[in-house]
C-alpha cells in the first residue's frame, strides 16, 4: 500500500523489507509495509476551544479535511512539504500539540496569499485560522520565537507608536534586528543609510536613487526617515488599541 | 459602469506617501484624466497590512473601524485603496463587523472611547483597478489615449489578494441585526476569481499587447514574508519573473506597492546571483497608463522604480 501523505508518518514507525520472502511468496517492497500503530493520550482539548472562541478561529469546526487547502498552498507545493495546512488543523482540533510542536520550525511559514481561504469549499478562513493556531501556541509559551512573529511585532509597535509606518524605518530597524550593525545619527537616534552593516544586494539597491540623481525621491524618503509620519489625533486612539492589545496579551510576550 | 461612485475616499496608505510615491502620483493622473475624484481620507492610520493581524485580532479591527469613521464624517459610503494589503485589511474588517455582532459593537464601543465617531454605516472598500474598470472603463481609456502603448509587451500581475479570498471581497455577508446569520451576496464588481482581468482590459485598451502570465499573474510574491523569510520569498520571485521574461513580456504591469517593491528588491539580488531570465522591469499599471495619456515620464515618476524600466520604453518610443 503506498501511503499518500509519507511525510506525515515518523519513519521509525514505517516497517518495510526490501527482500522478504514468506512462505514461498515473493513480498518485497510496499508488499509487506507495515504503520506500526500508536497511542496517543497526552491531547488537550482545551486548546480547540481557545481557538473556536476567538472570532476568526471559529470557522476551525467546518473542516471536513479535503486537503484543499494543502493541494493549493505555495509553501507546501514549492518549498516544504512538511508545511501542511490541512494537518495543522486536524493536529489543532485534536489537541495534539507535541505533533504542532515538531513542526514549529515550519509552522510561521504561511506567506498569507490567501489560496488556501479562497479554495476551501467548506467556508473554512483557512489563512485565518492557520494564524490563530500560531498565536495560541505562542500565548501558551508552546512555540519559540520565529522569524515572522518578531517582525510582526516590530511592525504592529511601529503602528501603535505613530500610527503610521515609514518603510525605511522598517527596513533598517529589521535589518539591525537580524544581527547587523546599523549607524545612528546621535542626535535624533536615526539609522544613517550607506554607513553601517547592510546586506550588500540592498547597498546596491539603495544606492540607485542616488545614482539616478532622484532628488525628490531622496528628500522625502529623507524626511521621513527623520520625522516619521505620524497620525494627528493619535495618542486618545493609541491608549485604547494598547489596552485591546493587552487583554489579548498581544503585547506580552 | 456606475455602480461605485465617481466620488469615493481615497486611502493611499502609508506605502504610497513614501517609498511608493510614484503609485500616488500617477493613480492622481489617471484618475483626473479619467474624470473620477479621490477625497483624499484625512489623518487616516496604518491598516496593519498583513502583519499587524497576526499578532492582535481586536487590534486589526480597530484600526480599519478607525479608517472606515473618517471615511463616513468625510460623508463617503465607498473608500477606494490602491494597495493589496491596504484594500484586503478593510475588505476583511468589513467582512467582520457585518458577520460578527458581537465584533461590531465592541468596535464601536472602542471607537467612541478613542474619540471617533462610532460606525452608523459599515463603507464598502475596492481596489482602484476595480473602480477605473467600472467607473471609466476601457472604452474611456481608449478615448484618452494619446500616445498608444504600441509594441509594449505587458505582464500583469495581479498578486494575491486582489482576488482572494472570495469571502472578503466577493461574497460578503450582511448580518442584518441578526447575530452570526450570514447571507452571501455577490458583488458584481468583482473581478474574475481565477482569471482577472481588469488591468489586461485597461492596458489592452492603452495600446499595449497582454502576454500569456498564467498562473503566474496571481502567484504570490513572498507577501508579509518578504523582510524575514528571504529564501521562499526569493523562490517565488524568480519563478513570476522567468515566467514573464520567457513569455516574452516586456515589462510586468503591477497594481500594489508591496508586491512592487518585492519583485524590485528580489529582482536586484537575483540578478546579483547571477540567476537567468529574471531582468524584466516593473512598472504600476497607472505610470504606463499615465504615459499613454500622453503625460511624460518625469510625470509619472518613472525613476522613482528601482527596477528602472526607462530603457525598455524609450527603445519603444515611449517615454
Amino acid at each position: 500500500m503506498a501511503i499518500h501523505e509519507r511525510s506525515l508518518v515518523e519513519p521509525e514507525r514505517i516497517l518495510r523489507k526490501e527482500r522478504l520472502v514468506v512462505e514461498g511468496i515473493d513480498v518485497s517492497g510496499d508488499w509487506n509495509l507495515i504503520i506500526l500503530p500508536r497511542v496517543i493520550n497526552d491531547y488537550d482539548l482545551d486548546f480547540a476551544k481557545e481557538i473556536i472562541n476567538s472570532p476568526d478561529g471559529k470557522t476551525i469546526n467546518q473542516c471536513y479535511q479535503c486537503s484543499y487547502c494543502t493541494a493549493s498552498c505555495p509553501v507546501h507545493n514549492y518549498w516544504d512539504e512538511r508545511y501542511n495546512p490541512r494537518h495543522f488543523i486536524y493536529l489543532a482540533r485534536l489537541g495534539m500539540i507535541d505533533e504542532l510542536q515538531k513542526r514549529a520550525d515550519v509552522m510561521w511559514r504561511c506567506v498569507s496569499c490567501h489560496k488556501c481561504t479562497h479554495r476551501c469549499p467548506k467556508g473554512v478562513l483557512v489563512e485565518e485560522v492557520l494564524k490563530v493556531i500560531l498565536r495560541t501556541m505562542a500565548k501558551k509559551g508552546l512555540i519559540e520565537e520565529y522569524p515572522s512573529k518578531k517582525f510582526d511585532k516590530f511592525f504592529t509597535e511601529q503602528v501603535l507608536e505613530y500610527g503610521r509606518i515609514e518603510d525605511g524605518e522598517l527596513l533598517f530597524g529589521w535589518i539591525e534586528k537580524q544581527g547587523y550593525k546599523v549607524v545612528k545619527d546621535p542626535i535624533l537616534k536615526k539609522p544613517i543609510p550607506f554607513i553601517g552593516e547592510t546586506p550588500e544586494w540592498l547597498k546596491e539597491l539603495t544606492m540607485k536613487p542616488i545614482k539616478s540623481m532622484n532628488i525628490g525621491f531622496l528628500m522625502l524618503n529623507a524626511k521621513h526617515m527623520l520625522f516619521h509620519p505620524r497620525t494627528k489625533n493619535w495618542n486618545r486612539f493609541k491608549q485604547v488599541l494598547r489596552k485591546v492589545m493587552e487583554e489579548e496579551g498581544a503585547l506580552a510576550h | 459602469m456606475g455602480v461605485i461612485g465617481k466620488r469615493v475616499a481615497y486611502y493611499p496608505g502609508c506605502s504610497l506617501e513614501g517609498a511608493a510615491r510614484a503609485y500616488d502620483v500617477s493613480t492622481r493622473i489617471v484618475a483626473k484624466e479619467l474624470g473620477l475624484e479621490l477625497d483624499y481620507l484625512e489623518d487616516y492610520n496604518c491598516c496593519g497590512a498583513m502583519e499587524s493581524k497576526n499578532v492582535t485580532f481586536m487590534g486589526t479591527m480597530l484600526l480599519n473601524a478607525r479608517n472606515m469613521s473618517l471615511a463616513r464624517k468625510q460623508g463617503h459610503e465607498v473608500i477606494v485603496a490602491p494597495c493589496n494589503g491596504c484594500s484586503f485589511s478593510l475588505q476583511r474588517a468589513e467582512y467582520f463587523l457585518e458577520t460578527d455582532r458581537s465584533v461590531y459593537e465592541k468596535v464601536n464601543a472602542l471607537l467612541r472611547e478613542g474619540g471617533v465617531d462610532s460606525l452608523d454605516k459599515i463603507p464598502h472598500t475596492y481596489h482602484i483597478l476595480e473602480w477605473f474598470y467600472h467607473e471609466a472603463g476601457p472604452q474611456k481609456v481608449k478615448e484618452k489615449t494619446k500616445r498608444p502603448l504600441r509594441g509594449l509587451k505587458v505582464a500583469n500581475y495581479y498578486g494575491c489578494l486582489y482576488t482572494r479570498p472570495h469571502f472578503y471581497a466577493r461574497t460578503y455577508a450582511h448580518a442584518g441585526g441578526q447575530e452570526e446569520e450570514v447571507r452571501p451576496r455577490k458583488r458584481d464588481t468583482a473581478d474574475d476569481d481565477e482569471h482577472p482581468y481588469y488591468m489586461n482590459a485597461l492596458l489592452e485598451a492603452a495600446g499595449a499587447t497582454n502576454v500569456e502570465f498564467e498562473p503566474m499573474h496571481t502567484q504570490c510574491c513572498g507577501g508579509p514574508h518578504s523582510l524575514s523569510d528571504e529564501m521562499v520569498s526569493e523562490k517565488f520571485v524568480m519563478m513570476i519573473l522567468q515566467t514573464a521574461k520567457r513569455n516574452g513580456a516586456d515589462i510586468i504591469a503591477t497594481e500594489c506597492p508591496l508586491c512592487h517593491a518585492s519583485l524590485e528588491m528580489y529582482r536586484h539580488r537575483l540578478m546579483m546571483k547571477g540567476v537567468p531570465d529574471v531582468d524584466v522591469p516593473a512598472a504600476y499599471f497607472t505610470q504606463l497608463l499615465g504615459l499613454a495619456f500622453g503625460y511624460g515620464a518625469n510625470d509619472v515618476k518613472l525613476k522613482d522604480n528601482l527596477s528602472d524600466p526607462l530603457p525598455v520604453l524609450k527603445r519603444l518610443g515611449l517615454a
